[in-house]
């Protein structure tokens, strides 16, 4: 599933990693914030020990965390060079990881930056994508106030001009998936 | 309005026909949509079998539409969002309007909307001192100009690199290079401000969730969910239609309209709005809202009217626009009024009134394609043809068309005083003489008559089947009856030799011209008259077959639309088959191996096969190819994806909406099958031929034609 995932993801421009614990996740990301050169992170909807081990590795980088100050919002995210989400499932036949959130803050961090990492369990991946209306379902239904769910199917596209594929336009011109697999 | 409409759409035709550099940009952005959809498809388990889902759970959801607005509106409510149903566009304008003053807004972003563009949305905010900028890179383009979008998808397409850059020059005082990469750097960084300090964000939904209250809202860039995202009210336009039942109703749509629209699954982002959500946590920023306007605007009466109900199963996706062949030539300014194309008719005539509609309606062809490739199975083709029927009701119908509709009584004639007609038919000051007066086209070579029709030679003739297997019931329709009768009774002899007994009932013409130019009453009459006819042979369990393709689909997908809860004609269609599907399916359940074979002459000969549009329901030509393969032919399918312009008898008409804009549809399939290093082609369609051998200089032939002499 992993590696149907992986593949559907990456036609779509995406980048997808597998890592075989949460360490090895806080490392990845660490390595791709020094491959894209960013000084300044977001970090959204994240394991508390995860945001740690990211902090611990990129302690010479500006680290934004939640809480995120409303009156701060949305200047203080639009500064970040890169944004880092928990995925809640995703769905293999169409590379589509799903982000669900009650704050708004967690879809700037996954929209404003040039770069978008987002964070899955391999358990979490679904097989065909139908197979999402029901954890879509699930998720509503345990949040009867506000929530929003998206749809994250590569980075930001374009071929308004000339219909030439151009990405980046708005948000982040480059999306990985850090997938963990402590299974295998 | 009426009087100088056709005069207005021949120089609409004209202007197009002076600008091939815009419609050559809007061609490619249209096949590529037919391409990527093809690839799309084949990685899907069921393929186009998700038309099938999608038509159901539309007229499910349209059905229970009054129940599920109401469900909607329950569960947004409960998750705190505001709802104001909105009558009319006015209406919609002034709720949101009035939002804005009160907060005392100046900035709004917007993502892409057809709803707002239906009702023009942005103009009384520009009047009133407000900024409102469109964030999609096609929208803003086209908005920094003023223009509409020249397609539903690519609103932009017609704009070319070096003017974009210009058009960004201008708007943002800096000098962009004309490259696209510079061009991206130079709108992320004009519209990054724009999205951080809006104050209220304006998004339309892609469908709205009775079951969660959720909205959907798709784009490729994101946009929208900056849009909906940043500033602290957020006004989302829905139109009643969206408005599904279920997760699993919301899933499909998302999956449908990408596929069709781009040959995308989903698009790039789905965001699933419920409520509002805090923009982080603590003190400080404004309180934060959010409004849903439900936007009636003419749907009730589109639900209520028997023809453009159907209409609102449309998901917006533009596959119609994508296989139209005259919106590829004309583009959206022309060929639309503020909803472009196919799909444009039906809700013009809905929302914006029949007289806009007219306007468009007639640019239509009636190939049939946008109904083959509509996720939801629209039949565009009948809705259009309401809409010209209704405009006849008012204008009546011009010569030219009425000389068409009129085509089968010319050709009984011609038939009656050949060969002094056919005389007349290759007589240059004759033709254009009735160029002048009846609207044919003087530069039409067309086929001769046959002084003894098909129907005359059939009943002199002498069956070869001793012992019949089947009883056969033949449909022969207006070419080869008054033209080619030779190759009518070369169908004749195919089925006998497989042991059918071939009769041929008493039996109108089609009518299919009466569809196409909108004389719904004649087109009612004729298909009436032809289920009366032939039903009683199919209730003798008799199947029907049909030489040309034009009325294979009138028998089998016009006449049980027209004759609406008529049992016996949803019968006749189950029993009709394209002649080649027949005689391939027989040859397959009677084990019989072909004794007809390929003429001497064209046994090393390679052939390109043209499949008509009106076959793409039916068995999109497999049937002929298969034949002819089976007797040793070379035979390779040639296509754009779209038609190949004729449109029928669309082509035999003069002038701008005939004959010019014909070629200029037919240019590009004309090309490939110069291209394909073919010898000859194969049509069963006895009109797309008069196309391609003008179009190709290339000899075209019926299959039924590369027998030999000695071979039946």
């Amino acid at each position: 599933m992993e590696y149907e995932f992986a593949e559907c993801f990456e036609k779509l421009s995406g980048v997808a990693h597998k890592v075989d614990s949460e360490k090895a996740a806080a490392e990845k990301i660490a390595a791709i914030c020094q491959e894209q050169d960013a000084r300044c992170i977001a970090l959204a909807g994240l394991p508390d020990s995860l945001v740690s081990q990211i902090e611990g590795l990129c302690s010479d980088l500006t680290v934004l965390k939640e809480p995120y100050a409303t009156n701060e919002l949305p200047g203080a995210i639009d500064k970040a060079d890169l944004g880092v989400t928990g995925i809640a499932f995703a769905m293999a036949q169409s590379g589509t990881m799903v982000e669900a959130t009650t704050n708004d803050a967690t879809r700037l961090v996954s929209s404003l930056p040039r770069t978008h990492i987002g964070i899955l369990h391999a358990e979490d991946i679904v097989d065909k994508y139908h197979d999402g209306a029901a954890r879509l379902r699930e998720v509503t239904e345990k949040n009867d106030s506000n929530l929003v769910i998206t749809f994250i199917s590569g980075p930001s596209r374009t071929g308004d001009i000339e219909l030439i594929l151009s990405l980046g336009v708005h948000g982040p011109a480059a999306c990985h998936a850090v997938i963990i697999d402590t299974q295998n | 309005m009426s009087n100088d409409r056709y005069p207005k759409m021949y120089q609409q035709v004209n202007e197009a026909l002076a600008e091939p550099e815009k419609s050559e940009m809007l061609l490619r952005c249209m096949k590529r949509g037919r391409d990527t959809r093809k690839v799309a498809l084949e990685s899907l388990p069921g393929g186009a079998d998700f038309r099938d889902d999608v038509r159901k759970s539309k007229e499910r959801c349209i059905d229970n539409h009054i129940e599920l607005k109401e469900r909607f509106i329950k569960n947004v409510k409960k998750r705190g969002v505001k709802v104001f149903e909105a009558k009319t566009g006015a209406d919609a304008i002034k709720y949101c309007m009035d939002i804005a003053q009160k907060r005392g807004v100046k900035n709004i972003a917007k993502s892409k909307s057809l709803t707002t563009d239906e009702i023009e949305f942005n103009k009384p905010f520009i009047e009133n001192g407000i900024e409102i900028v469109e964030t999609d890179l096609g929208e803003l383009i086209i908005q920094l100009v003023n223009e509409r979008p020249f397609h539903l998808v690519f609103p932009s397409v017609h704009k070319l690199t070096p003017e974009v850059a210009e058009i960004f020059s201008k708007e943002t005082g800096e000098k962009v290079e004309g490259n696209i990469p510079a061009i991206m750097t130079a709108v992320r960084k004009y519209l990054r401000p724009i999205f951080l300090n809006a104050e209220i964000g304006v998004t339309g939904a892609n469908i709205g969730v009775a079951e969660t209250g959720a909205i959907c809202i798709e784009t490729n860039e994101g946009n929208a969910r900056l849009v909906s995202s940043i500033g602290s009210c957020h006004i989302c336009i829905v139109g009643m239609e969206k408005i599904v039942e279920t997760v699993e109703d919301a899933m499909l749509m998302v999956l449908a309209h990408p596929v069709s629209a781009s040959g995308q699954l989903p698009t790039t982002y789905v965001t699933w709005m419920h409520g509002r959500s805090p923009l982080g946590e603590g003190e400080g920023g404004e309180p934060r809202e959010s409004h849903i306007v439900i936007l009636d605007n003419g749907r009730t009466e589109m639900f209520e009217d028997p023809v453009l109900r159907e209409s609102t199963y449309c998901i917006r996706c533009g596959a119609c626009t994508n296989v139209c062949p005259t919106f590829g030539i004309l583009g959206g300014h022309k060929f639309g009024y503020l909803y472009p194309g196919p799909m444009g008719v039906g809700w013009t005539a809905g929302v914006h009134g029949q007289d806009h509609a007219a306007d468009i309606a007639h640019y239509c062809v009636s190939c049939g394609l946008c109904k083959e490739y509509c996720p939801a199975k629209i039949d565009m083709p009948h809705i259009i043809a309401e809409v010209k029927y209704r405009d006849a009701q008012k204008n009546g119908y011009p010569r030219v068309n009425k000389v068409m509709m009129g085509a089968d009584k010319a050709a009984a004639l011609g038939s009656a005083t050949a060969p002094l007609s056919n005389l007349a038919l290759n007589n240059k000051p004759l033709r254009k003489i009735m160029e002048k007066t009846i609207g044919l086209s003087a530069d039409r070579k067309l086929p001769p008559f046959a002084r003894k029709t098909f129907m005359k030679h059939f009943h002199q003739r002498t069956s070869q089947v001793t012992d019949p297997q089947r009883e056969v019931a033949f449909f022969v329709d207006v070419f080869a009856n008054y033209n080619d009768p030779a190759l009518g009774l070369a169908a004749v002899d195919a089925l006998e030799e497989l042991g059918c007994k071939v009769i041929v009932p008493p039996q109108e013409v089609s009518g299919y011209p009466y569809i196409a130019y909108g004389d719904m009453g004649s087109a009612r009459k004729t298909a009436a008259a032809n289920v009366e006819k032939l039903i009683p042979y199919v209730k003798q369990g008799i199947d029907v077959v049909a030489i040309e393709p034009t009325a294979s689909s009138s028998l089998v997908e016009s006449y049980p639309v027209l004759l609406r809860d008529n049992q016996d004609a949803r019968l006749l269609a189950d029993k009709t088959f394209e002649l080649f599907e027949y005689l391939v399916r027989i040859e397959d359940e009677t084990g019989k191996t072909p004794s007809s074979k390929l003429s001497e002459m064209f046994v090393s000969q390679k052939f390109g096969f043209h499949c008509a549009c009106h076959q793409r329901p039916l068995g999109s030509g497999k049937g002929a190819m298969e034949w002819l393969r089976r007797r040793g032919a070379e035979v390779e399918l040639i296509e754009t994806g779209t038609c190949c312009g004729m449109g029928g008898t669309f082509g035999l008409k003069a002038g701008p909406l005939g004959y010019e804009l014909s070629k200029k549809m037919g240019e590009k399939l004309c090309t490939m099958f110069k291209e394909a290093a073919v010898d000859a082609i194969v049509t069963e369609s006895s009109v797309c031929s008069i196309q391609l051998a003008e179009g190709t200089g290339l000899p075209v032939y019926h299959p039924l034609q590369l027998l030999g002499a000695g071979g039946k």
